[in-house]
């Protein structure tokens, strides 16, 4: 029965074709506004490294001074380079990277071009952490992080345009007025949003990744300012220059550990404990036990990664949705209500009331199919006009299988929602009553 | 076939009873032809709905077929009168969207026949009507009678014992009418059990037996059957 359903659906879409089209587009309609703000929401609070994402954690030590003003109660986002420094030494866990951000100018061998550059300076531990995918070449060793090598990893965009289609691992580019050998080139990689290195206030969330990675140690011997958030708080270095920023309590680092088990976390947290304790005996850290260790779900909620504005277009969107399903009630009880003679006859000729509930609901079925492949056409408009507002959530806000069958199922799950009244109220026909007045 | 026994049925709102048959006694003997008859608001519809299981009755007793009725659930009932009712209506009551093969087919669908089955019996049904060659058609594309046959043809189609029509010439013009009568006695002569209502006392007449019903009471035999009885009173 259930071909003849569909097929008794399909044609029923021909039946009154004015009522089935306004019913196509407000269902198309209202699911691919819900659809697209979702999809946003959805590519905005995704988990971009599910598998391991409760093994990844960033440490975050407070080293605020006590009562300091403004004080929301949390430890920033940043830590000192004292507290990396120990945090690297003391070499818990399977993995750990301490990294910031500086920005600098490349200087392609063979070329005059001078391109401006981001770069971020990690361990040699960063790309197996976060699984960096590589064209060619990889990271650098663990020795290169001692002697503070001048290796590089580049993108795959760098390494076009400083070295066109020739092959870019082993050859050397000209960074910070020195010579570093291209060690690697990353290749797709693009994860939404940039967990790896979030710095709440910075719009770049789901922008295009760094273009080049360096040695931590390289940027601390060649004293590489940081480009980005720095924080002194309290009395700031008690010596200028570089030395003095690494020795003073301003935050601007961030600090990765991957943990061979998600159950060792209570383990390391104990050690973050022990390091906290060890320094208020020297007298840091009055505020210390804030310090805490975030995995990267956790991490991106504190990043508010996902704006309330976000969720509340989301609401606003469902909101829509429920209005576009009500009108659909409406319409479907319109149109089935045309159909309450043909409902008699087919009740007079031996169907049931479930049979004809079954119909009827196939029908609406059918028309939520047909308002979800509109739905989908304008979900991709939708998307485009959402990533028009900003270039980072183009990145995020795209189409994709999983949207595609989501808004598909969403358009037929309120189709059907919405044939539930009207096909209950056909069920309800009398079959003596529409034969005599036929 | 149909055995009434005090059958009534009343309609109640909250302000008004009305009595629309009242302890109606009425037999029908395997492969009759009965007429019903009667002047308009007389019950005949009433009692034509409640044989065809469209309507429950409000006291009485009622075998269709040797099956009491009475207390059966909506499904049951569904499939009983898919099972042994043909229903012919004076409005065709053809389903507009479906050509004449799927026409004939929506009550083959429910009592679940496989598609060479259906084919079978829609060829079968549509033949006997004389509209084998039309099955593409669809019922706007005939005249009346033309519709009416393909009623008959979509009653015909699940060999049911019993065939219930209501005004079946009621909208055919004589010609047509008299198309129709003489197909409803060829089918009647094949052994099928048919209960005709009309108010046309012409085409009552070509029936073998009348009941008459007045003001839902059964008034009159017309052949002193014994298998018909009026109570009076």
């Amino acid at each position: 029965m259930f071909s003849y359903y569909l097929r008794l659906g399909l044609s029923s879409l021909r039946r009154n074709p004015l009522l089935t089209a306004l019913m196509v587009l407000t269902l198309g309609v209202g699911v691919a506004a819900s659809m697209s703000t979702f999809a946003v929401m959805r590519a905005m609070s995704g988990d971009p490294i599910a598998h391991k994402s409760d093994r990844l954690l960033v440490v975050q030590v407070d080293n605020s001074p006590a009562g300091e003003r403004n004080d929301r109660g949390e430890p920033s986002d940043h830590l000192s380079w004292l507290d990396a420094k120990a945090l690297l030494a003391n070499g818990d866990g399977l993995r750990r990277s301490a990294m910031y951000g500086v920005g600098t100018v490349a200087e392609p061998p063979d070329s005059d071009a001078r391109l401006r550059v981001q770069g971020l300076a990690v361990g040699a531990d960063f790309f197996a952490m976060f699984e960096v995918p590589f064209d060619s070449g990889g990271g650098w060793t663990a020795e290169d992080d001692e002697r503070a090598a001048n290796r590089v990893v580049i993108t795959r965009a760098l390494a076009q345009k400083s070295f066109g289609a020739q092959p870019a691992v082993g050859r050397s580019l000209r960074l910070f007025d020195r010579e570093y050998e291209v060690s690697g080139v990353i290749g797709d990689w693009q994860p939404q949003p940039r967990y790896y290195w979030l710095e709440a206030g910075n719009g770049n969330l789901f922008g295009e990744i760094e273009d080049l990675f360096f040695p931590l140690n390289n940027a601390l011997s060649i004293e590489e300012s940081p480009q980005g958030n720095v924080s002194c708080s309290g009395e700031g270095p008690t010596e200028p220059g570089y030395r003095g920023l690494l020795d003073s309590e301003c935050v601007f680092m961030q600090f990765w550990v991957e943990l061979a088990d998600a159950g060792d976390r209570d383990a390391y947290a104990d050690r973050l404990s022990g390091h906290v304790a060890s320094q208020k005996q020297l007298g840091r850290l009055p505020l210390g036990e804030r310090s805490r260790l975030l995995d990267v779900r956790e991490w991106m909620v504190a990043q508010r990664v996902l704006g309330d504005d976000t969720r509340l277009q989301v609401l606003l969107a469902f909101a829509f949705l429920l209005v576009c399903i009500v009108n659909t009630v409406g319409l479907l009880l319109a149109k089935f209500s045309q159909h309450s003679g043909e409902i008699g006859v087919r009740r007079a000729l031996g169907a049931t009331r479930g049979q004809v509930f079954q119909q009827y609901l196939m029908q609406a079925g059918v028309v939520g199919i047909v308002g979800g492949l509109l739905g989908v056409g304008l979900t991709f408009v939708g998307l485009w006009l959402v990533g028009q507002q900003s270039a980072d959530i183009a990145q995020a806000a795209r189409m994709n299988p999983t949207t595609l069958l989501l808004t598909l199922a969403t358009a037929v799950a309120a189709a059907v929602l919405a044939g539930l009244l009207p096909t209950w109220r056909a069920c309800q026909v009398t079959p003596a009553v529409q034969l005599k007045t036929q | 076939m149909l055995s009434m026994r005090k059958l009534s049925k009343v309609y109640r709102t909250h302000m008004i009873e009305t009595h629309a048959l009242r302890e109606i006694d009425i037999e029908v003997g395997e492969g009759e032809f009965v007429a019903v008859t009667g002047p308009s608001g007389s019950g005949k519809t009433t009692f034509l709905n409640i044989a065809g299981l469209l309507e429950d009755f409000s006291s009485g007793e009622f075998l269709l077929d040797g099956i009491n009725v009475h207390g059966l659930n909506d499904d049951a009932r569904s499939r009983l009168r898919n099972q042994k009712i043909g229903f012919i209506f004076q409005g065709f009551n053809l389903i507009a969207d479906l050509n004449l093969f799927d026409n004939v087919d929506v009550p083959l669908r429910y009592r679940g026949f496989n598609s060479a089955e259906r084919r079978r019996r829609i060829e079968a049904a549509l033949g006997k009507v004389g509209l084998a060659s039309r099955m593409k058609y669809y019922p706007a594309e005939l005249s009346g009678g033309q519709q009416q046959r393909v009623a008959i043809a979509r009653a015909l189609a699940g060999e049911p014992r019993l065939l219930l029509a209501d005004e079946p010439t009621g909208n055919l013009d004589s010609q047509m009418a008299r198309g129709v009568l003489e197909l409803l006695e060829q089918i009647n002569a094949e052994g099928t059990t048919i209960v005709m209502v009309t108010h046309d006392l012409e085409l009552a007449a070509r029936a073998q037996r009348n009941v008459h019903i007045v003001d839902g009471q059964v008034s009159d035999l017309d052949h002193g059957h014994v298998t018909l009885r009026s109570v009076l009173g």
